[in-house]
């Protein structure tokens, strides 16, 4: 079956989940910082919801002293990531396959 | 965490609009994240990052991420697959709403500037409503407090104060009221700052503020252990204590009233306004509250000195009907106590406060608001029109939507959503123009109101402001839907294909709002009419002086420092000297009343020997140091002013008007004639030999009857009225100059001479005639303009109406009209067609404003000064002018409707 694409709300969010887990506001800085993608506090949290209740993220208990909530990738979490990375490098392949835009050296 | 408070308090009213469950969860982080992108990227970039994601990406409310999930599970992942809408919510119907305005922007702007104007119309008017007749008082259950009057049948006047002695037995005898208090305004020195001033004030008794119920900010609003010694205590405003004492407390403080220490008790709160204006005498609030002390003479008085305000707090229990019976017993009571020579019928009667403040201001105030409700009909009637013009372009969607299973109420919720937008801009884009509109009213055309002081736009103007587009918002959605539903849909998605035409139903409806613009703006216009004829009237009425270069002020002497009756005859005749010897004056004169404004004394008068009927009303009478006559250009009919002997001494003379002089002396001469104070002949008074008659000169509000006057010199005045310390009537003299120039440019110059004579006196009331003339007509000057604007916004409203239904009627008969020109039919006659159309529409508009607007201006009548509410003129010009802007708004579209071509229209 090949993988639904994910939206780049939900691809970006996950991405920076990847390298453990943050609260929203540090979601958003680093969204902003690898991808240049403006996302507002309301988006974030509303996409973390939703991808709570498919169980691909999960709130964590947060660090001490602070009261933000902070939210940790799951596994299906991560194998959904894979999935996109997987369909993206495709994609990129299929990109440079047809020569629009100059091979990496 | 100061910083961003607003922003921040506006952010989280707009999370409101998350499902309950997210804002539950994440409201805290959402709050702390705004503050901290306000602080790192500044409160714009946030505010854009928060706003977008309201309308990116509302998150699913409990039941929807419940479906939602289900779905997704069906379908092959847990995502929902790109670009599919999330949201269903009323957010969405705007959000589409928008887009859809956005693409039609002239219908947008003109409906927004339409809905704007109305409304902002309408809160400028309710602004000055709210604040003269809905604001509560200020006082304590202002509903039981009462204005206390006594009146005296024949005297010409229908109302005066209470007198002090009669007050003294009032106090005794009452039952009704729980307590009385009792004040009068007077203008007292306050000097001691940096310039000396003149400040109104109150004489109160102690218990008057008790009977309001009302608290002092800082101190205490007793001056009971003072009141009946003339201990020197005040309560004063928080404007006087803050531009007198800057920030240090004035509790306890001393300031200088007229020359004498006064210590400071109490400081009442910010806006308090105390007398209130409005009331028909003691009118003018005060900055300083003192004691109120009555002299012994004052205490014993009967048959004078009727000028003390009286506010009485009713009892629990009877009603108001029952204390005003027992007043009028008490009355006859009181009578009982007056010396027998001295036979007056004195009646006492009471009126509500409440009534008694906003009587003079109620009917101009509601004329204004019916205009203003005209017009906001008017702009309804035209916004309806151009959103069911525009129905027509959203029949085919709202079929579309039907077909596929949208119920009504879904339906009425996507027209609501767009009306809502135009209902929001509209409205807010009206406050604004209601806050200009404020501002920009004269404040002399306010300063008669009561509670003009704190006119505002408050929450209340904003309510209703909010109710007014709100409403009309939902009945703006109705229409479409309306007229769209009942149209069978099988027809209306068939028709999609070519373009949907509005229907009969439509047509009828559309016309009947045009007919309703067009009546509504023959009745404003008719009624703008007679408020300009009426202000005509008013302002070329005669006053009897002459305004051109006269310059006035008041100077006002203080008992201390001038208890000596020869000093304050001294200065005055000083001053006027001094006046007269200015270069460039050419009549100089100091009196006790200024020409126009109903300040002066009135007094009763014995004639000898009259051979009229006289007039039953009392006598004006101004004394007078100088030229009086010449330096307010009031003629002198008969016989001769005052010499320069009898400006100096007492020689018992008097010029009387020509009123006096036609009403007791009639077809004689009344030079020589006699007359005295007191209302009998007995009157211990001495005779006053006639030596001159005057011109009439108006006392009173414009277009009011000239009182019977008399004038007599200064030097006449005699020396308990010089120094009586309850009246300053003797000390308290306007300074008029004729100059030959510009008067104004004289003002420096008495300033000066006032000051040479006296550096602690302060000048006030520094005016020209023609101001004063222009003031005393600025309310009537300020409806007929109000009016009249509205008159003009009806009428363009109207024609813009007008102008919408003919435009869509010709685009959707275009294909008509191409049959009939490729039949033969001419050019002209199809422009003839369509402005027939509209006209006809019109001329029914007119026979019923028509109708209207004979029923409407009877109400107006009474606010009219001296015109016939049925003036030809203006309903001849009215019909004239409406039709021809009626049909110049016809004439474009039709001649759009004639330059179809009908190959083009029917090969579409």
């Amino acid at each position: 079956m090949t993988p639904i694409p994910l939206t780049p709300a939900v691809f970006h969010i996950l991405l920076a989940l990847a390298e453990g887990p943050l609260h929203g506001y540090a979601i958003m800085q680093s969204v902003e910082a690898s991808s240049g993608i403006a996302m507002g506090p309301g988006t974030i949290y509303g996409t973390l919801e939703r991808l709570e209740v498919s169980g691909f993220v999960k709130e964590v208990p947060a660090a001490r002293r602070d009261r933000r909530r902070t939210f940790a990738l799951q596994p299906a979490g991560r194998a959904a990531l894979q999935d996109e990375a997987r369909r993206l490098s495709r994609l990129a392949a299929l990109v440079r396959a047809k020569r629009l835009v100059p091979r990496e050296s | 965490m100061r910083e961003h408070r607003f922003s921040r308090a506006t952010y989280r009213l707009l999370l409101r609009t998350y499902p309950r469950e997210f804002r539950e969860r994440f409201a805290r982080d959402l709050d702390s994240d705004f503050l901290e992108m306000a602080r790192s990227r500044g409160g714009a970039s946030a505010w854009r990052r928060a706003l977008s994601d309201l309308f990116r990406a509302v998150p699913l409310t409990a039941s929807d991420a419940a479906a939602e999930r289900a779905r997704t599970a069906r379908i092959a992942g847990p995502i929902a697959p790109p670009g599919e809408p999330v949201m269903r919510s009323l957010l969405f119907d705007l959000r589409h709403g928008l887009r859809a305005l956005v693409k039609a922007p002239a219908f947008t702007i003109i409906t927004i500037l339409t809905l704007a104007l109305g409304i902002g119309a309408n809160s400028a008017i309710f602004t000055l409503v709210n604040a003269a007749l809905v604001r509560p008082l200020g006082f304590q259950d202002p509903e039981r407090l009462m204005l206390i009057y006594e009146s005296i049948p024949g005297s010409g006047r229908d109302r005066f104060g209470v007198s002090p002695a009669d007050y003294l037995d009032l106090l005794q005898y009452q039952q009704s009221f729980s307590n009385l208090g009792a004040y009068r305004t007077t203008t007292v020195e306050l000097s001691g700052g940096r310039e000396p001033e003149q400040v109104d004030a109150a004489t109160i008794t102690s218990s008057l503020f008790d009977v309001l119920g009302v608290k002092a900010a800082e101190g205490r609003t007793s001056l009971a252990d003072e009141d009946q010694s003339q201990s020197s205590v005040a309560i004063i405003s928080q404007s006087l204590a803050t531009r007198h004492f800057a920030g240090r407390s004035a509790v306890g403080a001393t300031i200088a009233i007229d020359r004498q220490p006064f210590t400071v008790v109490g400081v009442m709160p910010a806006g308090f306004e105390f007398p209130r204006r409005g009331a028909s005498s003691n009118a003018t609030p005060a900055d300083v509250w003192m004691p109120l002390v009555f002299t012994p003479s004052e205490r014993q008085a009967r048959g004078s000195n009727y000028n003390l305000s009286v506010i009485g707090r009713l009892r629990e229990g009877p009603p108001p009907a029952q204390a005003v019976a027992d007043l009028s017993a008490l009355a006859i009571r009181i009578r009982d106590n007056y010396p027998a020579d001295l036979p007056l019928k004195i009646t006492i009667g009471a009126v509500p406060l409440r009534e008694e403040l906003s009587g003079q201001a109620r009917r101009p105030l509601l004329i204004l608001f019916g205009a203003v409700a005209l017009v906001l009909l008017v702009t309804c009637a035209n916004v309806a029109n151009l959103i069911l013009s525009r129905s027509l372009a959203r029949q085919r969607d709202i079929g579309v939507r039907a077909a596929l299973g949208a119920g009504r109420l879904r339906l009425f919720q996507v027209l609501l959503s767009e009306a809502l937008i135009l209902a929001v801009f509209g409205g807010a884009l009206g406050l604004v123009l209601g806050y200009w509109g404020v501002r920009a009213i004269p404040a002399i055309a306010t300063t008669s109101l009561p509670g003009a002081s704190t006119i505002s736009l408050d929450w209340r103007v904003v309510a209703f402001t909010s109710v007014i587009a709100l409403g009309s918002a939902a009945l703006f959605a109705l229409v479409p839907l309306a007229a769209g539903l009942r149209r069978d849909l099988h027809d209306l998605l068939r028709e999609g294909a070519t373009r949907a035409t509005g229907g009969r139903r439509q047509h009828r409806v559309q016309g009947t709002l045009v007919v309703t613009s067009v009546a509504f703006a023959f009745i404003l216009l008719v009624s703008a009419g007679l408020f300009v004829r009426s202000f005509r009237n008013l302002v070329t009425v005669a006053s009897g002086v002459g305004t051109t270069n006269v310059l006035s002020a008041q100077v006002r002497l203080p008992l201390t420092g001038y208890s000596d009756a020869t000093r304050t005859r001294w200065f005055y005749r000083t001053l006027e000297e001094r006046l007269r010897a200015l270069p460039g004056v050419r009549a100089a004169s100091v009196a006790s009343d200024l020409p126009l404004e109903p300040d002066g004394e009135r007094r009763a008068a014995t004639v000898e020997n009259p051979t009229g009927p006289g007039l039953k009303q009392a006598v004006a009478v101004t004394w007078v140091q100088g030229d009086f006559f010449g330096s307010y250009g009031i003629p002198l009919i008969a016989g001769r002013t005052f010499s320069a002997d009898e400006q100096r001494e007492n020689r018992n003379v008097a010029v009387v008007n020509k009123r006096l002089a036609d009403a007791y002396w009639t077809g004689e001469n009344p030079v020589g004639k006699r007359l005295k104070w007191g209302l009998t002949a007995a009157s211990p008074a001495p005779w006053l030999t006639v030596i001159g008659v005057a011109g009439d000169v108006v006392d009173g509000p414009p277009g009011s009857d000239p009182p019977i006057h008399v004038y007599v010199p200064y030097a006449q005045a005699t020396d308990a009225l010089l120094t009586s310390p309850v009246v300053d009537l003797g000390r308290r003299m306007m300074t008029g100059i004729r100059g030959d120039q510009d008067a104004v440019t004289f003002a420096p110059t008495v300033r000066a001479i006032v000051a040479e004579l006296d550096p602690a006196l302060a000048l006030s009331d520094v005016q020209t005639i023609e101001q004063l003339e222009r003031d005393r007509s600025a309310p009537q000057r300020f409806s007929a303009v109000a009016v009249s604007g509205f008159g003009v916004g009806a009428l363009l409203l109207a024609a813009i109406g007008l102008y919408g239904v003919l435009a869509v009627s010709v685009s959707e008969r275009r294909r008509e009209i191409a049959v009939r020109l490729a039949l033969g039919a001419q050019p002209s006659g199809v422009l003839r067609l369509t402005v027939r159309e509209g006209m006809t529409l019109v001329a029914i508009g007119l026979g019923v404003g028509a109708v209207g607007a004979i029923s409407a201006t009877r109400l107006l009548k009474a606010s009219l000064f001296e015109t016939n509410v049925y003036d030809p003129l203006t309903f001849a010009t009215v019909p004239v002018v409406l039709g021809v802007v009626a049909l110049a708004a016809s004439y474009l579209p039709a001649r759009r409707a004639a330059a179809v071509d009908p190959i083009v229209a029917l090969r579409d």
